[in-house]
């Protein structure tokens, strides 16, 4: 009879221990409290962590001001996030550990796709106000997402910011859209192309690129034919812009080129190197180093944290910003923290002061911020420097 | 101890469960899971329905690639099948949850078909590659067809029962529960058949099973068309507990987990497909688990992804190099120890 | 019909498919000599350009150095792959050895994660600016020289499996293991040694991949379309990596013109099903002849 090896018994009495483990975690136990509690999916790790990381210490940083200041009539503000790596199931694996464990009346999500899976269960739920890391245009649309909102422009209002500035400085411009090939990437592209034909502009072309793709030799040859005067890139972080621009410098384009939110990001655009000198975007917050306005919020942050921090930082900080607000808000009207009440609340900010994060008052109509400017990258200086003024689609 | 199983009849030898201790832990089992819902939280709901669909699809890829050999890395597109279908029949002609499901199943079962008729030609690593692709030309079939919604995929409301609309976790358990149950029942049924010992015949050597008479094109087929079948249903459970389906919720590492699970759980047993996709849908909450008993606080959490990828994979080297089994082995060495006790050997 | 965007167009895909033959090529030499399938090899092939990232960027050593220092390091970590977690598993069944190089690209993936961030980042600039022209036809610079250096490797590797007593040897026991013992020939360091030009070739092929299009954790995705190019030309045929490398990338290409940027993964693919029900071997690739 062959002896069993020493090796399978801790095998055994390890995998017996970890059997345990599992079983022996206490079910859950709600906590009731007379804290307002704000949860979070966040993409601390993956392919956004650049972002989950800068939201995580925005939302961390407001929710420690409010705290410092009394919190909201006297309730704490408590943030309960889980990291979630970007993707959708653990999202909803998050948001439900986190609201069977606690009172959640305020919750981030980290992507389009969480937002949209998790919308029946907060209808459901009713006591939430969600919003998240996504612009997306579907998001947009206060019948069918009554509990969630957007903290900006959504892609398709971005990219309508950035056609207005175009026919403005060249009317009749030759306008591309070079987009990803997902959900993010999609969004905005069929309704962006009939606003640029109203506003009198042209697409000579839309290239799509797929996911993960290093070689878009092809494409930037297709780009070259089109001979666009502006270039919209949509739909990515950082690749493979970097190759467009420097293939279609080396090529002997003229285009300009521009992005959208999350790729504005001055750290980001930094990345691109010489040759994105002039890379143009728009971006809804004033970046961490402007000191071209009075902006008492950023002198905070500035003081809080002597590093630079990402716009998905200022993302997050303004996020807690209304959800404060809206909380409070309801909480003076007398009426319960719930999902309905809290929306209400929140569309009734009217000419808001931001204390300088936007660039002007905001309204919360929608379920949008239809706010932003165009910057321009001065490598030179590594600085992102405003192209336009502050527009609102209002 | 056990001292002798001695049968008298041919049924009796072929029987799922012979012994009474197995009996009475199939009753005790049985009432835990009739009694689970009531005590546990939503959240262990939700974990124990993703983990009862894990275990329906995985039991369908073992059925495959652990009984008849055929490595497959496309379940995650029929489970993407089967639960388009469902989202497109409950959105656009409302029939009832289980006429729906069952339809799921059957689309998938023909996508199956599909994919497996280049089985005869193709053998081993060659078919699962043409099983990736596969899953390619599906996920492009989701994201660009109007049909499924493009990239946004589709969302639909709850499964209706009797007016009862199936939204929480705890209503959803009733129904994903019951149908795994029979789903694992029906492949370990399927083993003690004529169908099933063809496929075990194909997985050890196939040119000897069609000497000895077994019909490769027709068998291989089979198998695909089940296993599929299995996605599918798995699919539609799934579509009915998310309630919303897109292209990214099938990609090719859904079909990687399963094979995994399967490796990990034990190829080519019933218990295995059921250990597991146990094991590895909860592996990611033990580590959290870890993760939040160690001293650092958030920033540990930085780790928690990347740390689940590494355990990921080193879950999956390790158990093909120190017991290619898997966990069904180290259970069967419990059982002995347990049969043969007092004795050692 | 325009001949000239034809041109063009046919030009980067070829060039581009260069490269895709240079990461064949490190997966051929693998099959070839221990007739696993790596799955692994776009992750090996992502390890060699953070390696690069690293001594190029954070050590800022010069480029050549880190060049070196990349293919080495790479190098070494495909001697310990193959004799921590290939060797012991000689004589499983084949889909044991693929689960786990399935598993060792997750650990990588992973430990890259966790030594350098998921954040996607570029390499430093290395290759010359200029475009290169050829008649009226732009070639991006990258993907030209990218291309001279996969095809000069596969050159250098074809002379070598000729003439080299190693590149004999790593033959010999890719055709019949029991002769090449019988024969005086190492086999455990022939399988060793076809590990390491494996990972040295991918640290090569990453390089280049990286200089392109930047690095980031999710890089090994390419290892899908090289998975596609060894089929069509055959797992174990070097020449096959080469003619199925250019072939996919002109197909990719022409895909991504004519149809649209959705259609390139999903012609390649198409390619891939067709080629396996007409030529299951591939196109180069050696017969196998199964014995009862």
């Amino acid at each position: 009879m062959p002896k069993t090896p020493k090796l399978s018994h801790h095998r055994r009495a390890l995998l017996i221990a970890a059997g345990l483990a599992v079983t022996a975690v206490p079910f859950a136990n709600a906590q009731g409290n007379e804290d307002i509690v704000i949860g979070g999916s966040i993409p601390m790790t993956g392919v956004f962590a650049f972002a989950g990381v800068g939201i995580n210490a925005g939302i961390a940083d407001y929710v420690k001001i409010v705290n410092d200041a009394g919190g909201i009539k006297g309730r704490k503000l408590r943030y309960v996030p889980e990291d979630t790596g970007y993707k959708v199931d653990v999202s909803v694996a998050a948001f439900k550990k986190i609201t069977s464990q606690n009172k959640v009346n305020l919750y981030y999500g980290d992507s389009t796709g969480f937002s949209k899976t998790i919308n029946p269960e907060l209808e459901r739920n009713g006591q939430i106000l969600m919003a998240g890391a996504s612009f997306a245009t579907e998001l947009n649309d206060s019948a069918k997402y009554p509990n969630q909102f957007l903290v900006g422009p959504d892609y398709t209002e971005q990219i309508g910011i950035l056609l207005r500035h175009i026919a403005k400085e060249k009317p009749g411009a030759k306008v591309a859209f070079v987009y990803s090939d997902s959900e993010f990437g999609r969004d905005p592209i069929e309704a962006s192309e009939a606003a640029a034909k109203k506003l009198g502009l042209t697409v000579p072309v839309k290239l799509m690129t797929p996911p993960g793709s290093v070689d878009v030799s092809t494409e930037v040859i297709k780009l070259r034919r089109a001979a666009p005067d502006y270039t919209i890139f949509h739909g990515y972080i950082l690749a493979p812009i970097p190759e467009f621009v420097q293939q279609g410098k080396q090529m002997g384009m003229t285009s300009k080129w521009m992005g959208t939110f999350w790729t504005m990001d001055s750290s980001t655009v930094m990345k691109m190197g010489e040759g994105a000198d002039g890379f143009m975007g728009v971006m809804p917050y004033r970046y961490y180093y402007d000191t071209s306005a009075k902006a008492p919020m950023l002198d905070k942050i500035r003081a809080l944290r002597p590093e630079y921090q990402s716009t998905a930082y200022t993302q997050g900080f303004l996020t807690a910003m209304l959800f404060t607000e809206a909380a409070r808000r309801t909480l003076d009207a007398g009426k319960p923290l719930d999902g309905k009440n809290l929306k209400a609340s929140l569309n009734t900010i009217k000419d808001f002061d931001t204390g300088g994060l936007i660039g002007m008052p905001i309204t919360v109509k929608g379920n949008s911020i239809p706010v932003g400017r165009v910057y321009k990258a001065d490598m030179k200086a590594q600085k992102m420097v405003p192209a336009s003024d502050w527009i609102s689609l209002n | 101890m056990r001292i002798g199983t001695l049968k008298q009849s041919y049924t009796a030898d072929a029987a799922l469960f012979d012994s009474r201790t197995q009996k009475v832990w199939l009753v005790v089992g049985a009432a835990l899971l009739v009694l689970f819902p009531f005590i546990a939280s939503d959240y262990w709901l939700y974990l124990a329905c993703l983990v009862a669909i894990n275990v329906a699809s995985a039991t369908g890829l073992n059925i495959l690639t652990g009984y008849t050999g055929l490595v497959s890395l496309g379940q995650a597109a029929f489970m993407g099948l089967g639960a388009y279908t469902v989202a497109i029949m409950q959105t656009r002609l409302g029939t009832p949850f289980l006429f729906n499901i069952a339809a799921g199943g059957i689309v998938a079962m023909l996508g199956g078909l599909v994919v497996g008729i280049p089985s005869l030609r193709v053998k081993g690593l060659y078919l699962a590659i043409a099983t990736i692709a596969a899953s390619f030309i599906a996920h492009f079939l989701f994201a660009n067809l109007k049909l499924t919604g493009g990239t946004s995929g589709l969302s639909l409301p709850p499964a209706q029962f009797f007016g009862l609309p199936l939204d929480t976790s705890f209503r959803l358990y009733w129904v994903i529960v019951p149908v795994m149950l029979l789903m694992v029942l029906g492949a370990a049924n399927l083993f003690r058949t004529r169908v099933g010992r063809a496929f075990i015949a194909i997985r050890d050597r196939d040119i000897s099973a069609e000497v000895l008479g077994i019909p490769l094109l027709r068998y291989k087929l089979l198998s695909f068309g089940l296993s599929s079948f299995y996605a599918g249903v798995a699919g539609g459970l799934w579509a009915y507990f998310f309630r919303v389906v897109t292209p990214e919720s099938f990609p090719l590492l859904m079909s990687i987990f399963f094979l995994a699970a399967i490796i990990v759980g034990g190829m080519g047993t019933i218990l295995g497909g059921i250990f597991g996709a146990v094991f590895m849908t909860m592996v990611p909450e033990l580590l959290k688990l870890v993760v939040d008993l160690l001293p650092g606080g958030v920033e540990m959490t930085v780790f928690l992804s990347p740390v689940r990828t590494v355990v990921f994979g080193l879950l999956i080297v390790g158990f093909l190099v120190f017991e290619p089994h898997g966990l069904a082995e180290v259970w069967r060495r419990i059982r002995r120890f347990f049969h043969l006790w007092p004795f050692r050997n | 019909m325009d001949w000239a965007y034809l041109f063009e167009i046919a030009l980067t895909g070829i060039a581009g498919g260069g490269i895709y033959a240079l990461a064949a090529l490190a997966f051929v030499l693998v099959y070839k000599a221990t007739r696993v399938v790596n799955i692994a090899i776009g992750e090996m092939l992502m390890a060699g350009a953070y390696l690069f990232f690293t001594f190029a960027a954070s050590f800022s050593l010069p480029i050549w150095l880190a060049a070196l220092g990349s293919v080495i390091g790479t190098g070494l970590l495909g001697a310990v792959i193959e004799r921590t977690v290939i060797r012991p598993l000689l004589g499983e069944p084949p889909i044991s050895v693929f689960m786990v190089t399935v598993g060792l690209a997750s650990i990588l993936v992973g430990l890259v994660e966790i030594i350098w961030t998921a954040d996607q980042r570029r390499l430093p600039e290395f290759l010359p600016n200029a475009p290169v022209m050829i008649g009226d036809a732009f070639l991006a610079p990258k993907i030209a020289y990218g291309a001279s250096i996969a095809v000069v490797l596969i050159g250098m590797v074809l002379l070598l499996f000729r003439f080299w007593r190693g590149g004999v040897a790593l033959r010999a026991t890719a055709s019949d293991q029991a002769a090449a013992y019988s024969m005086g020939i190492n086999v455990p360091r022939v399988f060793s040694l076809a590990w390491v030009a494996s990972a040295m070739i991918a640290a090569v092929a990453g390089v280049i991949v990286g200089a392109i299009g930047g690095i980031s954790s999710s890089m090994g995705v390419f290892g899908l379309s090289v998975l596609v190019v060894v089929i069509v030309g055959g797992l174990d045929s070097v020449l096959g990596a080469l003619v199925g490398g250019l072939f996919i990338g002109l197909v990719e290409a022409l895909a991504g013109a004519y149809l649209g940027g959705e259609y390139k993964l999903l012609a390649t693919f198409i390619v891939l099903v067709l080629v396996l029900m007409v030529r299951p071997y591939g196109l180069f690739g050696t017969h196998e002849i199964e014995r009862l």
